[in-house]
């Protein structure tokens, strides 16, 4: 694989989103129905926490709105897996099609190419609908502002990000070796509604296992902590960054080793 | 009625079922896990009271009522409006269409055999596990031949408004979006997430009269009770069938109106 600079995969990632929104634009009434599937889905989780916080104190310690803060740190940080990784569900069916073999011979990178494809546009219905939850907790809180406090929560939400996509990235290519991932993906998928908690209410093993394991704690819990209890961070939320990138390289390697062993059906 | 070629139907989706057993461990593993956090969630939340008893529900209560809710989902979410939608946009509706039995039925008996695998496979340990756990906090009475006849009603109202929804897709040509907002609504207003009880009371007044609580509250609240006096076992049950009738009804007449609707591209 030559090396090409940034620009010239950025021009050609526009050329691609170009041609798939127009392609999605035919289809006006899904992309509507589906923008709002996906805000129903935000907005019941939100409910949820509204009745379990009428009947409820707090969740091990923490209070309604704090809760609520980590629920719109995983919405805004679960966005990029949903707009720019979305192929990833087609995957199975490209490999077992054989019509997988057309990514091979692209002269620019294999798993850039098959996943520029592809842009979800509902995910930014989840966007706004997480930004908002973000700031209205944020401002119930009273926090405060900061220029500093902006920088680390962009940082901070950009690499909780990778988690999700690393654990996405491993569960599609699992199709390279099993024939049907979907359940794998559906799985994964269902991690992503345990990032909202604190990972304080388990007990030390799954604790364990939710840190290093299958490393959700990194996608809300750990880098919330750096605005929301900024007296005392622990180690674990100042690292996440870099296990947000370990996370992501080794799901990308693991893809790129399944989609180059990929012999295609023959056909 | 010829029940013979429904039985058929059971058969060959028992064994399409039994076919994919590596997807199923998955699916064990998926709901493994959501029972643990469940478990920790719920134990985290009941610590914030200093009762044991909230709104009528102990945490034993509360643990049974979802763990259970969540095996009765596997029972009942048959990707319906996936089948049905899928069917419309390939054109293989054509097909089930000319089959010489009502298409309602065929998707009906179509679906039993894996309503049988699930009952099994899924249910039945899931329903023993929770019982040893909480130490016979279930109990085995009369109770258990309400929650039989509830569970069949909620099986009839389930597939009735999967069968309305699917139907609609003969309109939208969304499925994703369209099954979402379903699956979201239900889940929620039927107490799949939270358990109805812990509703605030005028929620709970307007969610007593849509038919999504027969789904999964009707038959989780006549199970968790050993002694139901008569007028609330008649009245679950009562609503139970009125809303199976009801819904039975309307999706057929919808589904007939929009047969004369359907386009289909080739197929």
């Amino acid at each position: 694989m030559t090396q090409k600079g940034l620009r010239f995969y950025l021009r050609i990632y526009g050329k691609i989103l170009a041609q798939d929104l127009k392609s999605k634009m035919s289809y006006r009434a899904d992309f509507i129905i589906s923008t709002i599937g996906m805000i129903c889905t935000n907005i019941a989780g939100f409910i949820s926490f509204w009745i379990l916080f009428s009947r409820f104190p707090s969740i091990n310690g923490w209070g309604y709105y704090e809760i609520l803060f980590l629920y719109g740190f995983s919405l805004v940080s679960l966005t990029p897996v949903q707009c720019f990784f979305d192929n990833n569900w087609s995957l199975r069916q490209y490999v077992y099609s054989g019509d997988f073999i057309k990514y091979c011979f692209r002269p620019i990178n294999l798993f850039f190419y098959f996943q520029s494809e592809v842009f979800d546009v509902k995910g930014l219905g989840q966007l706004a609908f997480g930004l908002g939850t973000l700031i209205y907790a944020w401002v119930k809180l009273g926090l405060g502002f900061s220029v500093l406090m902006i920088l680390k929560m962009i940082v901070f939400l950009l690499t909780a990000s990778l988690i999700m996509i690393a654990l996405q990235n491993a569960a599609a290519a699992t199709c390279f070796w099993i024939q049907n991932s979907f359940y794998v993906l559906d799985l994964v998928m269902r991690f992503k509604d345990y990032a909202k908690y604190p990972i304080t209410i388990f007990n030390s093993v799954f604790r364990f296992i939710f840190t290093f394991v299958i490393p959700i704690a990194f996608i809300a819990y750990y880098p919330s902590l750096v605005i929301l209890r900024p007296d005392a961070v622990p180690v674990l939320s100042w690292i996440s960054p870099v296990i947000g990138l370990v996370f992501f390289w080794l799901s990308y390697r693991f893809w790129m080793f399944g989609a180059l062993k990929y012999s295609g059906t023959g056909s | 009625m010829n029940l013979k070629k429904y039985l058929t139907l059971t058969r060959a989706g028992i064994i399409e079922a039994l076919q994919f057993r590596l997807s199923f461990l998955i699916l064990v593993a998926g709901n493994l896990l959501y029972l643990i956090v469940t478990y920790f969630l719920w134990k985290a939340i009941y610590a914030s009271v200093e009762t044991d008893t909230v709104n009528g529900m102990t945490f034993t209560d509360t643990l049974i009522y979802l763990v259970l809710a969540t095996a009765l989902y596997g029972f009942l979410e048959m990707y319906l409006v996936w089948e049905i939608g899928r069917n419309i946009q390939s054109g293989k509706i054509v097909l089930d269409l000319l089959k010489p039995m009502p298409y309602r039925r065929y998707l009906f008996w179509s679906y039993s055999g894996s309503f049988v695998t699930q009952f099994f496979f899924t249910f039945l340990p899931t329903f023993i596990v929770v019982s040893v756990v909480t130490h016979g906090a279930i109990p085995l009475g009369i109770n258990l031949i309400w929650f039989a006849v509830s569970v069949v009603l909620a099986v009839v109202i389930n597939f009735s408004i999967d069968y309305i929804i699917g139907t609609v897709c003969l309109y939208t040509e969304s499925i994703w979006g369209i099954n979402i907002i379903k699956q979201v609504v239900v889940l929620l207003l039927s107490g799949a997430t939270i358990p109805l009880a812990f509703f605030p009371d005028n929620l709970r007044t307007v969610v007593h009269f849509l038919p999504f609580q027969s789904i999964y509250n009707a038959p989780l609240s006549l199970l968790l009770h050993a002694n139901p006096d008569w007028q609330t076992v008649c009245s679950t049950l009562g609503l139970q069938l009125f809303w199976a009738a009801a819904l039975t009804l309307i999706s057929a007449a919808f589904w007939n109106r929009s047969l004369r609707q359907i386009t289909v591209n080739g197929g």
